[in-house]
């Protein structure tokens, strides 16, 4: 699914990736755990494509092609669907012309006819409702006014609707309440099947009793250092990050 | 009573002096290029027009009203309508102190060929709002045209107003005069269009004097003027009136807009609101001169001035000057002013979702304008401005 080979990456000229090997095949649920300012998050958004870091090395590829150079959107609409970990709010844009425009773009892309409204509001009803949240999200402007579990869930609402291939998850773990993480986590695994992928990345273990991962791997200063199975969780949790560090 | 006041304004248009930039308002807007037009008043008598409009329409052809929008006017029974030479009570025609030191205010005022005087009978309440469209005949190419409107509202009038330019095609300097004199308990909308192709220039006076709970709406969105430089001035003289201005401005090429408010809470309790967003692309400029003045006593007054300009390109200027003066010491007032580009943060958050790089920032172009224009009073002249703002964007 998707291919990461000696990813270096920076930001104004300092480094913050400097070396990433990574495979996540399809079907399959990887973690990458790491302290703050590990470069964990500077990872999503580069295989994002966020034009605000400088690619150094390396190449990024999903399914065979090569998405390094790619813009955002195309990107996107291959079927990379990154979960914010500070989504955006833009007052003004509804949530329902905002991903009814972002579901005609991946139609388009894909040679399908545009959804028609009918559908669309039963699509958005029903994930809504799944979700704990009323009918009137649809008319609210995107993140505008959102709570912090509002946030993580209109972007577990996205990824259920827009059904990409790979998710990567920034920090969706963070500051939800023990509810609002069960529900987000529900969202995670209904969106997960043995044809797409997630990457979760995340600073503590409380997601990881409800989603359970394939691979864990650990990042630290810009490197995965250590990659294993859920004990490695159990490890760092115990014995913190230090016994990682060369 | 014209003759007066069209002597009393050109002894104060020769005392007062063309405007400089070193005059706060006109710090940031160059009137050289309307020097051209001082001797050149348009004496022109065409009224004819292909399309009077329907029975809610009063149409002026350069500066003077029609008869034959007049006499098919559904609310002539419900008005007093007068030459304003017929006035007697000088009061009525007296304007704002800040447009007593306007000089072009009096040079508009030095040359009217005519005005009138709409008065609404007490209680009337109008479903259909007035449409009144400003002609410009082909022939004032490099002329001015001057034209003077006094509205009086009466106790219970509930009356909404918009207003259109129609220029058809000439490029003539339009100075633009209004009063309103709103009576206690009425509410008043009024919505203003323009929407220039040509090179003219446009230049606004209105003035609104508010009695007891006086509701005011003022909407207003203007597109592709060459220079186009409106003043408003409020005076809220009684307890418990509410005055709320929407105004978005969209600019490019070298296109000049200007918004010059002033709004003199004198009473108590009275609520004011200003939300002001000017988009620029090119070289355009804009300006907003925005000021709050809070008498002594007006104790409990409830203001909020608001000024936004995003700029579409490096070459776009804004000049924002949002201020307050406030006299009493039991009152809100707040105001805020910010210019910028797109956010890039929003156009990375759309594009990551499959929007395309355009589409993403006109979508948030949209949305930056429509934080204003769903604000607008009237549902007919909303649908309007965002068709007008769809084409301006895609233009």
């Amino acid at each position: 699914m998707i291919k990461i080979k000696n990813l270096k990456a920076s930001i104004e000229d300092k480094a913050i990736l400097k070396g990433i090997n990574l495979e996540i095949p399809k079907g399959e649920i990887h973690v990458i755990m790491g302290r703050n300012g590990s470069g964990k998050s500077t990872l999503a958004n580069v295989i994002a494509g966020n034009e605000t870091y400088e690619v150094d090395g390396g190449s990024i590829a999903m399914n065979g092609n090569d998405i390094t150079e790619m813009s955002i959107e195309n990107r996107a609409l291959q079927g990379l669907f990154l979960c914010f970990q500070y989504p955006v709010a833009i007052p003004g844009v509804s949530m329902a012309y905002f991903l009814r425009a972002a579901l005609n773009a991946k139609n388009k892309h894909d040679g399908e006819e545009e959804m028609d409204a009918v559908k669309f509001l039963a699509t958005a009803k029903k994930i809504l409702s799944e979700l704990g949240l009323d009918d009137s999200f649809l008319k609210r402007s995107i993140n505008d006014g959102f709570s912090g579990g509002e946030k993580k869930k209109s972007e577990i609402l996205q990824l259920l609707m827009l059904n990409p291939q790979l998710a990567v998850l920034d920090e969706t773990d963070s500051g939800l309440d023990v509810d609002a993480l069960r529900t987000v986590a529900k969202g995670v695994n209904e969106f997960k099947n043995d044809n797409n992928s997630v990457l979760i990345i995340t600073h503590y273990q409380r997601l990881l009793e409800y989603i359970k991962p394939d691979v864990v791997h650990i990042m630290i200063d810009g490197k995965i250092v250590k990659s294993g199975d859920m004990t490695l969780v159990h490890e760092v949790e115990k014995n913190g990050y230090s016994w990682l560090v060369k | 009573m014209l003759k007066k006041i069209q002597k009393y304004s050109h002894s104060r248009f020769e005392e007062i002096g063309y405007p400089s930039k070193k005059l706060e308002n006109w710090k940031f807007s160059s009137s050289k290029h309307l020097k051209k037009y001082l001797s050149n008043n348009s004496d022109d008598k065409d009224t004819s027009i292909d399309n009077h409009g329907d029975e809610y329409t009063l149409c002026f052809m350069n500066g003077e009203i029609t008869l034959e929008s007049l006499n098919k006017f559904i609310y002539k029974d419900d008005m007093t309508i007068l030459d304003i030479d017929q006035l007697s009570d000088e009061n009525i025609c007296s304007t704002s102190s800040n447009f007593e030191k306007e000089a072009l205010f009096h040079l508009g005022l030095s040359t009217i060929k005519s005005g009138k005087y709409f008065e609404f009978k007490k209680g009337s309440k109008f479903d259909t709002p007035i449409q009144i469209l400003n002609f410009y005949s082909k022939k004032n190419e490099g002329l001015r045209i001057s034209s003077f409107n006094i509205f009086k509202l009466n106790q219970g009038n509930n009356i909404s107003i918009i207003e259109k330019d129609v220029n058809k095609g000439s490029s003539s300097f339009n100075l633009s005069l209004n009063k309103f004199i709103c009576s206690e308990n009425t509410i008043l909308n009024h919505s203003m269009m323009y929407d220039d192709s040509t090179e003219s220039n446009y230049l606004g006076y209105n003035y609104y004097e508010l009695g007891r709970n006086v509701l005011l709406n003022i909407d207003s969105m203007n597109i592709n003027s060459t220079f186009n430089k409106n003043f408003i001035e409020i005076d809220l003289n009684k307890e418990g009136s509410e005055v709320k201005i929407n105004i978005l401005n969209l600019a490019r090429n070298q296109q000049h807009l200007d918004n010059n408010i002033l709004m003199n809470h004198n009473a108590e309790h009275c609520i004011s609101f200003q939300n002001v967003r000017n988009i620029l692309k090119d070289r355009a400029t804009c300006v907003f001169n925005g000021k709050v003045i809070v008498a002594a006593g007006a104790q409990q007054t409830d203001s909020n001035q608001s000024n936004k300009n995003l700029l579409l390109s490096q070459n776009a200027t804004a000049h924002s000057n949002p201020q307050l003066e406030i006299y009493a010491d039991d009152v809100k007032c707040g105001h805020g002013s910010t210019t910028g580009a797109l956010d890039k943060d929003s156009i990375f958050y759309l594009r990551a979702r499959g929007i395309k790089e355009s589409d993403a920032n006109n979508i948030l172009v949209k949305a930056f304008a429509k934080e204003i224009l769903q604000d607008f009073v009237n549902d007919d002249i909303r649908n309007l401005s965002e068709n007008n703002l769809n084409h301006w964007i895609d233009g």
